[in-house]
C-alpha cells in the first residue's frame, strides 16, 4: 500500500502528466463537440447513419491522454539525468526502496489503473455534457453499459502502453506506435481489410466494447475479453522480462 | 584563433553531421521506418490487388503508406534537436560554437543532408515494391512522372523533418514535442479536414500532401504541387525562424 502511494505521488509530480490530464479530460469532449456540430443537421432531420457513434467517437479517439500516462509512468523511471546532476537513474532508487520487482510493477500498474479510471470518468462527464449542450434534445441517451465499456477501453489502453514501455524502456516507440494506431485511420483498420485476423488486434477488439458500427466484428463482451487477454499476456511477458533484466543495462 | 568564415561553416557543418550520424536512435528510427514502410506497402498492395484490378495506379498505392511513414521522419527531426537537451550536451555545443543562430541553421542544414537521401530511398522503395508486385495488373506509367512524384515525396518528408526539428527546439523535451506533432498529424488534422474544409489546404500536412499525390480530377479546391510546396515551405521557415529567435534569447 505504501508502494502504491509512493507510485501515485511519483506520477502526480511528473511534469508531463499535466499534459496527459489536459488531453485526457478535454480532447474527447472537443472531438465529440466537433463531430456533433458536423452531424447536427442530419441528426435533426433524422437521416444520420452515425447516431450510435455520436459522443463515443470522442471517447474512442481521445485515449491519447491515458497512452501518455501509461508511457510516462515507466519511461520517466528510465530517464537518465544529466551528468551535471549525477547521471542518476530513478529506477535504481525505486528498486532499492521497493526491492521486490513484482511488487514494484504491481504498485505502478495499480496507480496507472486508478488514474485512468478517474480520467475516463472525467472525460465521460465532459463528453456527455458537450454532446448534450450541442445537440440538446436530440442527443442520444448514453447507456451505462457502453460507458463502462469505454472506461475499460481506456484502462486497457493505458496498461498496454505501460506494458510495452516496460519492454522498450524508452518512451518514443510506444508513444509513436500507439498514438498512430489510435488515430482516425488506424493501421489495424487497414490490416482488417487484408486479413480477418486483424479484428483480434487489441485496439480493434477493444473498440467494439462501446462503438457499435456496421463493421463491428465482436460483441462488446468478447471484444473486451480479447483486449484483456492481450493486456494479460503483455503483462506476464513484461513481468518476466523486468524480473530477469539488469536494470542498469 | 581567427578562422575565415567559409572554413567556419564547413567546421560547424561537419560537427553537426558527426553528431547526427553518431546518434544510435537516428539509425534505429530510419531502419524501423524502412521496415514499417515495406510492411504497410505490402498490406496496401494486397488490398489493392483484391480490389478492382487494372484501375489502380501504382504510384497511388506505392505512396499510400506515406501517411504513416511521416511519423518516422517526425521522430527523426525531434531526436536531432532534443538529443542536445538530454544531459548537458547543449552547453558543450554552445561553448564550442558560440554563434547560436548560425549553429541552429547549420543543424537544420545537416539534418536536411541526412534526410534527403533517406527519404528518397524509403519513398522509392514503396513505389518500387508496388511496381514489382502490380506490373501485370496496373496501368503503365511513364518514368518521368514517377521521378516528379518521388521528388515531391522526398521534399515533403524533408520539410516535415525540418519542421519537427524546429518544434523540438522550441519545446526542448522529446515527449511533449512528440505528443504535439503526432497529435496534430494523426488526430487533429484528419478531424479538422472533415469539419473545416475551407482552410484545410493551408495546414502543413494537407498542403504538403499535394506535393506527392497524383492529381485526381474529382477533387475540388486542390493546390498544385508548387502551391503545396510553397505553403509547406512557408510553415517550415516560420517555425525555424521562431525557433532561432527564441533559441538566441533563451537561457540554455
Amino acid at each position: 500500500m505504501r508502494a502504491f502511494n509512493a507510485e501515485l505521488s511519483k506520477l502526480f509530480s511528473l511534469p508531463g502528466i499535466w499534459l496527459a490530464f489536459l488531453i485526457g479530460a478535454f480532447a474527447p469532449a472537443v472531438i465529440a463537440a466537433l463531430d456533433s456540430t458536423a452531424q447536427k443537421e442530419k441528426i435533426i432531420a433524422g437521416v444520420s447513419t452515425r447516431l450510435s457513434e455520436v459522443g463515443y467517437i470522442g471517447l474512442g479517439l481521445g485515449v491519447q491522454g491515458v497512452i501518455i500516462l501509461g508511457v510516462l509512468a515507466v519511461s520517466s523511471e528510465y530517464l537518465t539525468e544529466s551528468s551535471e546532476s549525477g547521471g542518476g537513474n530513478q529506477i535504481t532508487t525505486s528498486l532499492t526502496v521497493v526491492s521486490s520487482r513484482f511488487h514494484f510493477l504491481l504498485a505502478k500498474a495499480s496507480a496507472v489503473t486508478v488514474i485512468s479510471i478517474l480520467l475516463s470518468i472525467v472525460a465521460i462527464l465532459t463528453t456527455v455534457s458537450a454532446t448534450n449542450l450541442i445537440l440538446g434534445e436530440y442527443a442520444p441517451a448514453f447507456e451505462a453499459s457502453r460507458l463502462i465499456g469505454a472506461v475499460c477501453y481506456w484502462i486497457f489502453t493505458a496498461l498496454l502502453a505501460f506494458g510495452i514501455t516496460v519492454l522498450t524502456k524508452n518512451g518514443i516507440i510506444p508513444l509513436a506506435v500507439l498514438m498512430i494506431n489510435s488515430s482516425v485511420v488506424t493501421v489495424s483498420y487497414l490490416l482488417a481489410k487484408v486479413t480477418k485476423l486483424a479484428f483480434y488486434l487489441p485496439d480493434k477488439a477493444g473498440v467494439d466494447m462501446f462503438m457499435f458500427t456496421s463493421d463491428s466484428f465482436h460483441t462488446p463482451f468478447t471484444g473486451g475479453l480479447i483486449m484483456f487477454a492481450w493486456v494479460a499476456v503483455l503483462f506476464i511477458v513484461a513481468a518476466i522480462v523486468f524480473h530477469r533484466r539488469d536494470v542498469t543495462s | 584563433m581567427s578562422v575565415s568564415s567559409s572554413r567556419k561553416i564547413t567546421l560547424i557543418l561537419g560537427a553537426e553531421l558527426e553528431k547526427l550520424v553518431t546518434l544510435p536512435l537516428v539509425w534505429l528510427t530510419l531502419m524501423g521506418t524502412f521496415i514499417l514502410n515495406i510492411v504497410l506497402a505490402a498490406a496496401f498492395i494486397s488490398a489493392g490487388l483484391q480490389g478492382a484490378a487494372g484501375t489502380q495506379s501504382i504510384l497511388k498505392i506505392g505512396l499510400a503508406s506515406m501517411g504513416y511513414l511521416q511519423a518516422g521522419f517526425i521522430i527523426l527531426g525531434i531526436l536531432a534537436t532534443c538529443s542536445e537537451y538530454t544531459g548537458g550536451q547543449i552547453r558543450t555545443t554552445l561553448t564550442t560554437i558560440p554563434w547560436r543562430g548560425f549553429q541552429l541553421s547549420t543543424k537544420h542544414l545537416a539534418l536536411a543532408i541526412v534526410t534527403i537521401p533517406m527519404a528518397f530511398i524509403i519513398a522509392a522503395s514503396g513505389v518500387l515494391y508496388a511496381f514489382i508486385m502490380m506490373r501485370d495488373t496496373a496501368l503503365v506509367i511513364e518514368i518521368d512522372a514517377i521521378i516528379k512524384i518521388l521528388v515531391g515525396a522526398t521534399g515533403y518528408l524533408t520539410l516535415t523533418t525540418l519542421l519537427s526539428a524546429a518544434i523540438g527546439v522550441l519545446l526542448r523535451r522529446t515527449t511533449p514535442a512528440l505528443v504535439v506533432l503526432l497529435g496534430h498529424y494523426f488526430i487533429v488534422s484528419p478531424l479538422l479536414r472533415d469539419f473545416l474544409p475551407g482552410i484545410k489546404n493551408y495546414f502543413p500536412d494537407t498542403a504538403g500532401y499535394y506535393m506527392y499525390m497524383p492529381p485526381s480530377s474529382d477533387d475540388i479546391n486542390v493546390l498544385t504541387p508548387m502551391q503545396g510546396t510553397g505553403v509547406l515551405m512557408l510553415w517550415t521557415l516560420i517555425f525555424i525562424t521562431v525557433a532561432i529567435v527564441s533559441y538566441r534569447k533563451r537561457d540554455a
